[in-house]
């Protein structure tokens, strides 16, 4: 990295706050997401505000040297893997955390994480009812670029669904805000869809490759005390697919409801069945996990009676295991986590939507990948806003093996066009779903044009729009 | 630990996947308020916590980093406390495996690691203190103490050398309660801070050396104020395969004694509110959390509060792993964390059970500038004994 544009990073934030030492630069190689190349950096900045950031992109603007944002870095599928060479932008320092109990709102820097957000709300008897599953460590901006979701998302939908605005960076360095809070006289957070176009949509799921984002605001909303677990079992997909649309329909206060094939489930408990309390059961074919909650007792207590109304008219059964639908909401923020790694095998994920109706087209494609690539794997998935459903395939490889690692990663572009065909969209913008699909075109070259607009010397996340 | 064999180290170290929660995880309804103190209190690049010391190993030891101390740094930059592997959701245990990097990657230039070791070495005691100055908290006893007996007190380097009221209110405990006990005429130091910091092979030739001396005082009891001690003595020589006599922390004995009512607290003490400070050694490693705090709720007066993170997710004092000896000022900075911990419960007293955190605590207090004053549980008790 040339010394002089480290000097003038190390005059922005100070020289503690910047490094180019080795051992520093390659822990910024990677992220969490496992099965990719890392790539070195040339330098590491950790500014402290908004104006800092305005102030580093103007200098990496200068010297037209890729930009790579990160926070937790704790994404699964490349997204804060740096460019060779390039500035590593961490923003685990802006850690603000302001509410605005009257407008139904609070706002948090980059660097708040879920878990410290969910504290600070539960002081005020609120929260905001979306959690990826990597709560612990992911910062409400990270997922925001990512578009994520997780437990809460069946109610309320992806993270996308809390944003009332955003505080961006732009990459030529102007700081721009959306959402009400454009307004500088406004009260604070209250209205996403102002002043015309939904600006704020086009950073979300951009992998911050159209600017850098500081700061969210979301909806907060009263913390549910009431819930009912339950764990519905059924013969057919058909049955199952059907239940989740029926709770829907019936307007079921479904915080969560997870999908999941006999054996997948079976693959599951046999790992952490017994650390999550869950005696021995016979599993069904078709096993659906659900958390019903509201504010009000006596609404949960009727929704939880037409759930069961519901199964059984569809032929199913209660299976009558509460453990797992707990275990998955009690603790929501580190269950994914466990489950992913508690078997010691290294994988790498490819998260998509589909819909409930398609959920046995998503299984069959992914058990025909691994029997094509004969590797090993799995899904399961959750019910995701209005008619959506969120897939999370493992594909598993030994990272010992280079033979292993290799089919893993043709399984893995093989699977994205695959699901593309069956009808599966991705909720973040990332080359591997557009790579060779000529549906997208038109698509991509939209895209283009912003970011060459946004972006001139192309400096944030170039590798999204340009392939690995 | 036994041999280390690199291969399954390194296997170990495959077990992250870089998840990141060992770095500041807030998980309010499972006591996390934190994990990484190093993180919170540097400038907070990946190399300041696990996740990324384990990416610096996995490459000092495939290569793919030069060995130079510089590269080296963030593997010492790490008190051990073990926070991490209370919330690591893979399967395997950070903190311990780190220490075995220290001891695979030993030849990578580190003065202070090397001056501890040759320090115990050489005078029994890492401050590169003469061992004659271990017995100087005897002398100042006004009474004598047999050299064997069943019961044998070991003091610590720590205790002995730099906080000497621990030792002598410990003695004052168990000459109050009617002990039988015996201090070493040169008592070696357990040899903790080698094995945390990489001098495997020393810390086995010491232990050794240790367990001979230990055993020709005749003590099947062997009662310890030092948490390091404890672990050291209880735990890690064990797994060299050295035997030892029972080995028991002075909050537990202390209990026995209280239960036995060979401990007369009747007299009327000042009203306290205090706070314990879980310390590392004693709590995480070796599972000791309810017999210290047993022991303080005993104290007339005294009135026992928790800190946010107590007990398995309690955060680090900033001492441990050889840390405050490595970079001094971080460590404090640390205590300093902790210190505010407890006043914000409003604790005005932090009683712990280890004179190493007692130590690094104090200094703690002195630079977050709150009125909070640090004791050992063995402080508490002396001065709450009827004489």
């Amino acid at each position: 990295m040339d010394p002089k544009l480290v000097k003038e990073l190390e005059d922005i934030v100070g020289e503690e706050y910047v490094s180019t030492r080795p051992d520093v630069l390659l822990t910024y190689s990677h992220s969490a997401s496992t099965g990719y190349d890392g790539r070195i950096p040339g330098a590491v900045v950790r500014p402290g505000s908004t104006e800092e950031v305005a102030e580093i992109l103007k200098v990496a603007n200068k010297y037209k040297i890729p930009v790579t944002p990160r926070s937790g870095g704790t994404s699964l599928q490349a997204e804060a893997i740096p460019e060779e060479g390039g500035l590593v932008v961490e923003l685990l320092r802006l850690k603000e955390i302001t509410l605005f109990e009257d407008l139904r709102s609070v706002r948090v820097g980059a660097g708040v994480t879920f878990g410290q957000l969910d504290k600070f709300l539960n002081q005020h008897g609120l929260w905001v009812p979306v959690y990826p599953e990597s709560s612990l460590a992911c910062t409400v901006a990270g997922n925001v670029v990512v578009n994520g979701a997780g437990p809460g998302s069946t109610k309320y939908g992806s993270i996308a669904e809390m944003v009332m605005g955003l505080t961006v960076v732009l990459p030529t360095g102007e700081i721009i805000q959306t959402g009400s809070e454009g307004n500088p006289n406004a009260p604070g957070p209250f209205l996403r869809y102002s002043f015309g176009p939904d600006i704020t949509g086009l950073f979300i799921g951009s992998l911050g490759m159209f600017g850098i984002i500081t700061s969210v605001s979301l909806k907060v909303y009263k913390r549910m005390k009431h819930f009912d677990y339950n764990t519905y079992g059924f013969q057919t997909h058909e049955q199952a697919q059907r239940f989740v649309i029926e709770m829907k329909n019936n307007e079921i206060n479904v915080l969560f409801a997870s999908f999941y094939e006999g054996q997948i489930l079976q693959f599951f408990m046999e790992m952490l069945g017994e650390e999550y309390g869950i005696s021995k059961t016979d599993w069904p074919p078709y096993t659906v996990s659900v958390v019903i909650g509201h504010v009000r007792e006596d609404i949960v207590r009727s929704d939880a009676a037409l759930a069961r109304e519901l199964c059984e008219k569809l032929g199913g059964y209660v299976i009558n295991v509460p453990e797992l639908p707990r275990g998955e909401w009690e603790d929501r923020f580190r269950t994914f986590a466990r489950a992913s790694y508690a078997h010691g095998w290294h994988w790498r994920i490819l998260y998509h939507h589909h819909t409930p109706s398609h959920w046995r087209r998503v299984i069959d494609v992914i058990w025909e990948g691994l029997d094509k690539f004969g590797l090993l794997g799995h899904t399961a998935g959750f019910a995701t806003g209005h008619a959506s459903f969120n897939f999370y395939p493992h594909i598993y490889f030994d990272p010992a093996d280079k033979e292993d690692e290799g089919k893993m990663r043709q399984m893995h572009s093989w699977l994205a066009k695959r699901l593309f065909e069956v009808g599966a969209v991705p909720f973040k913008i990332a080359p591997y779903w557009f790579r060779d699909v000529p549906e997208m075109n038109e698509y991509l070259r939209l895209a283009k044009r912003i970011k060459k607009e946004l972006d001139p010397n192309n400096i944030l996340n170039p590798r999204v729009l340009g392939g690995e | 630990m036994a041999e280390i064999d690199v291969d399954e180290l390194r296997e170990e170290l495959l077990q992250c996947r870089r998840c990141g929660l060992c770095r500041e995880a807030v998980y309010e309804a499972a006591g996390f308020d934190g994990i990484c103190p190093v993180w919170r209190n540097t400038s907070g690049f990946e190399t300041a916590f696990m996740r990324g010391k384990i990416m610096v190993a996995l490459a000092l030891l495939e290569g793919r980093l030069d060995k130079t101390a510089e590269n080296g740094e963030s593997l010492f930059q790490c008190t051990l406390c073990g926070n991490c592997t209370q919330i690591c959701p893979a399967e395997f245990e950070p903190a311990r495996t780190l220490e075995q990097v220290r001891t695979v990657l030993g030849d990578i230039s580190n003065p202070v690691r090397d001056r501890l070791a040759d320090g115990i070495l050489k005078k029994d005691n890492p401050y590169d203190e003469e061992p004659s100055a271990k017995r100087r908290w005897i002398e100042e006893l006004e009474f004598e103490v047999p050299k064997t007996g069943e019961v044998l007190y070991y003091a610590g380097c720590t205790s002995a050398l730099r906080l000497p009221q621990v030792a002598i209110d410990a003695v004052r405990v168990l000459k109050g309660a009617g002990v039988n006990f015996a201090i070493m005429e040169n008592e070696p130091c357990c040899g903790s801070v080698m094995l945390r910091t990489g001098r495997y092979e020393d810390a086995v030739e010491n232990a050794r050396e240790v367990a001979k001396r230990i055993a020709s005082t005749g003590a099947k009891r062997v009662v310890v104020t030092c948490a390091g001690c404890y672990k050291t003595l209880k735990q890690d020589y064990a797994e060299m395969g050295i035997d030892m006599p029972e080995i028991v922390p002075m909050a537990e004995f202390a209990k026995e004694l209280i239960a036995q009512g060979k401990i007369n607290l009747s007299r009327d003490t000042e009203q306290l509110v205090v706070t314990y400070h879980d310390p590392c050694h004693l709590g995480r490693e070796m599972g000791v959390f309810d017999s210290p705090r047993e022991v303080v709720e005993s104290v007339p007066g005294v009135t026992l509060v928790e800190m946010e993170t107590n007990r398995e997710k309690a955060m680090c004092c900033g001492a441990g792993g050889g840390l405050r000896s490595f970079d001094g000022d971080l460590a404090k900075k640390i205590a300093a964390d902790r210190v505010r911990d407890a006043y914000a419960v409003g604790a005005k007293t932090i009683v712990t059970a280890c004179p190493f955190c007692e130590h690094n605590l104090a200094a703690g207090a002195k630079i977050a500038d709150e009125n909070v004053e640090v004791v050992d549980i063995v402080n508490l008790l002396a001065r709450s004994m009827k004489e």
